[in-house]
């Protein structure tokens, strides 16, 4: 049985071939909108980041047999304050804290690749084998490989071929199985979206919007969003198009080659500079020719809630519809939301495709 | 601390340098190039103290920022929405802005912020997180990392203010800083006495130029004065408090607007004879770092203080140090400040509460308030809560 480790990145950062180099699978956590946090909300006071909460929760009350270990990785302040109290209470063997850094320059680069060569040396130490070059850039070989089959099929989605909210559960997928696997699952996929006809769904009545905001990983709101009318078209999100936008180039220094990988990806709103992140948006938006850009945000998001006023004075400039919404991290509570998107739908009634 | 702001007025009128900080960077490298920092943090605990922080609040609140967010954050916007005088907690734009993620990621996305709305530069420092487990061969690479970009940021700051580096200034500006801390460490130490010499008040008004001055003599004066005066206090036995029965710990910022609050210990006889907050700005805490490591290293030492820093404790050290400084100054019990503005200090409270009490049979009392929006604080229900933890305290003191 392939043993699993699992994973917490509130961006996405996380080295997923290293582990994969390691004869692991890498698992990323996802939170889960249906459980009840009494235990969380002990350790860790209800004003932090609900989805960050929830992973721990998640963690308290057992995860998945096989995961014999755990990465969290830093992009915000929920991640490194809260590594400690999975360290304290969710028992296992291996626990790595990765410094993803803050920017992306040179400086930070190499000190990504030193952090990344200890993650290497620990693995090695904790499990037993030796990450090669080799098994790196197999790994590497077939992560790029995932990445460009999701990059076409991420294009049905303009096509009306296929559902924003089918496709999320696809990069889920590929997030938390053995990598091979999801190779051949994807390919299936493609096939038969090559041979399909549109869906019959595609009435022009449906709002185009590209989705964007923090840590979105309940496929369920993208349904919810969909029941409402609006068509997902593209996303700015790390379990979206952040996933795949990138492929990693090979050099030769394989660590090296992921580090830059990680720190070559569009901006995020946990970086430094993070204002690219609307360029970023933008330029999809522009390419997609949306309607409007819903931006759902998880309770106590900090990076974002920072980040509002300019976005939202930065998409009036531009023209372009914009809805910022916080939500709780409760799938019982997304209808709340509805009458908010409906009259943001009213509003991009008026807006030409 | 008025000559530091009269310092701020005379650099804008003289048309020098001036740079905004956040706490936790490295102002010494701006006093080695003669720039004048100006600390926003410290200007918005002004505008607490001043009793206006409320309304510069809603009016960040006004143009879109959260009512969850850093209430810092948001008196810092409201004050410079409103043109609010320097006695107000009003500053200007500076010619830069330095910020570092050493306390939290709030100072980055905030500096991120300013220096986008009044198109002023800005310089990040990326200072890794410690945690439970992090081990002396990353702390080696974290130290690197620090120092790397120290030596950037002196680079940048050069091109800006077209000035060269100064080994020696740096030396100077580095020991007075060293010389500040050692003055406030010293009065903390006398703080172990039964009766404290010091009150809470004495240290949450005189911590400031800790992290405005430090690299000025000024300021070393002053603390010495303090630090003479509170050793006359201790060899004449006199307390802060008359009748001093329960000796406290109080961790967190306090609440800038209600300072006045924590008089309310005096009537069961307590006082507050340590506050991590104030103590972690004694900076210089890394037993390695002595007088001459510091002056021989100066870039270093500056690195060294950010990775060093309170703040960035993990878990376990923070148990450790909050079970040394308990027996050290005697603490009977712990009042632990979930400040609603502040994350990164917050998380954690409950292990940390949890293991003092199992571990070394301390009572802690977690209070919810925020440093600086008034709208957070529930008087009558903090009052509650102090006096129900008071009873405990008399009913563990009496066994």
């Amino acid at each position: 049985m392939a043993y699993k480790i699992g994973y917490i990145d509130p961006s996405f950062n996380t080295p997923e071939e290293l582990i994969m180099a390691a004869n692991l699978i890498p698992y990323r956590i996802f939170g889960d909108p249906t459980i009840d946090l009494m235990d969380a909300n002990k350790f860790v006071p209800p004003n932090h980041c609900f989805w960050a909460r929830n992973c721990l929760q998640r963690g308290l009350n057992g995860l998945d047999k096989e995961i014999k270990g755990i990465i969290i990785t830093h992009a915000c302040d929920c991640s490194n304050r809260e590594y400690d109290i999975w360290f304290e209470h969710v028992s296992y063997d291996f626990y790595y804290y990765l410094n993803a850094p803050l920017k992306r320059d040179k400086l930070s680069l190499k000190f990504f690749i030193n952090d990344l060569k200890e993650l290497k040396f620990q693995l090695e130490e904790h499990f037993g084998v030796e990450i090669t070059d080799k098994k790196l850039y197999e790994a590497i070989n077939l992560t790029n490989e995932i990445r460009k089959l999701l990059k076409k099929i991420s294009e049905y989605r303009n096509k009306g071929l296929l559902l924003g909210s089918e496709f999320h559960a696809i990069i889920k997928n590929a997030y938390k199985s053995d990598k091979k696997d999801v190779l051949h699952n994807l390919k299936e996929k493609l096939k038969k979206l090559e041979i399909k006809e549109p869906l019959p769904y595609v009435d022009g009545s449906k709002k185009r919007i590209l989705l964007t905001g923090s840590i979105l990983d309940d496929t369920e709101i993208l349904k919810y969003l969909e029941s409402l009318g609006f068509e997902i078209i593209t996303d700015d999100l790390c379990i979206g198009t952040r996933y795949f936008h990138n492929k990693i180039e090979i050099t030769g220094d394989p660590i090296k080659d992921i580090a830059n990988f990680h720190l070559s990806k569009p901006p995020y709103s946990t970086e430094h500079p993070s204002s690219g992140r609307f360029d970023f948006i933008k330029g999809l938006a522009k390419k997609y020719q949306v309607q409007g850009v819903i931006c759902l945000v998880q309770k106590f998001c900090e990076p974002l809630l920072y980040e509002y006023p300019f976005f939202r004075d930065s998409f009036k400039e531009m023209g372009m519809p914009f809805i910022f919404l916080e939500k709780e991290y409760k799938r019982d509570s997304y209808n709340q939301l509805t009458t908010k998107f409906e009259a943001f739908k009213e509003i991009l009634g008026g807006v030409k495709k | 601390m008025g000559r530091h702001y009269l310092a701020i007025e005379q650099a804008y009128r003289d048309g020098t340098p001036t740079a905004w900080a956040t706490s936790g960077t490295s102002v010494e490298m701006l006093y080695t190039f003669d720039v004048q920092p100006i600390l926003p943090e410290n200007a918005a605990t002004i505008s607490a103290a001043q009793k206006v922080s409320k309304k510069y609040i809603e009016s960040a609140e006004d143009l879109g920022f959260s009512y969850d967010l850093c209430s810092y954050f948001k008196t810092n916007v409201g004050a410079m929405l409103n043109n609010a005088p320097i006695d107000l907690g009003g500053i200007k734009p500076p010619t830069f802005m330095v910020a570092a993620d050493v306390i939290c990621d709030t100072h980055v996305k905030w500096f991120q912020v300013q220096s986008q709305r009044y198109k002023v530069p800005l310089y990040i420092i990326d200072v890794p997180h410690v945690t439970s487990n992090t081990t002396n061969k990353q702390k080696e690479y974290y130290q690197s990392y620090v120092e790397e970009q120290m030596l950037e940021l002196m680079d940048w700051i050069s091109e800006i203010t077209k000035k060269e580096y100064n080994e020696e200034k740096s030396r100077e500006v580095i020991t007075n800083s060293y010389e500040l801390s050692e003055y406030w460490i010293k009065i903390f130490e006398l703080r172990k006495t039964i009766p404290c010499p010091v009150s809470t008040k004495d240290t949450f008004g005189g911590i400031f130029p800790l992290f405005t001055m430090p690299g000025l003599k000024e300021p070393i004066r002053v603390f010495k004065k303090m630090y003479q005066e509170t050793q006359e206090r201790v060899d004449n036995g006199i307390g802060a408090l008359e009748n001093e029965q329960f000796r406290l710990l109080f961790s967190g910022i306090p609440f800038w607007y209600n300072l006045k609050f924590f008089g309310i210990l005096e009537q069961w006889g307590a006082i507050i004879v340590f506050e991590p907050y104030t103590y972690s700005f004694g900076k210089f805490l890394d037993p390695s770092m002595s007088k001459e490591y510091i002056i021989n290293n100066p870039i270093k030492a500056m690195a060294k203080i950010m990775l060093s820093f309170w703040y960035i404790y993990d878990l376990e050290t923070r148990v450790r140090e909050f079970k040394r400084v308990i027996k050290e100054w005697k603490i009977d019990g712990l009042i632990l400040h979930n400040n609603l503005s502040c994350r990164p200090n917050s998380c954690g409270l409950y292990d940390l509460k949890q293991r003092l009490m199992e571990e070394e049979g301390i009572p802690s009392l977690v209070i919810e308030s925020d440093m600086n929006d008034p709208r957070k604080m529930n008087e009558e229900q903090l009052k509650n809560k102090l006096e129900s933890f008071m009873e405990i305290l008399q009913k563990s003191k009496k066994r």
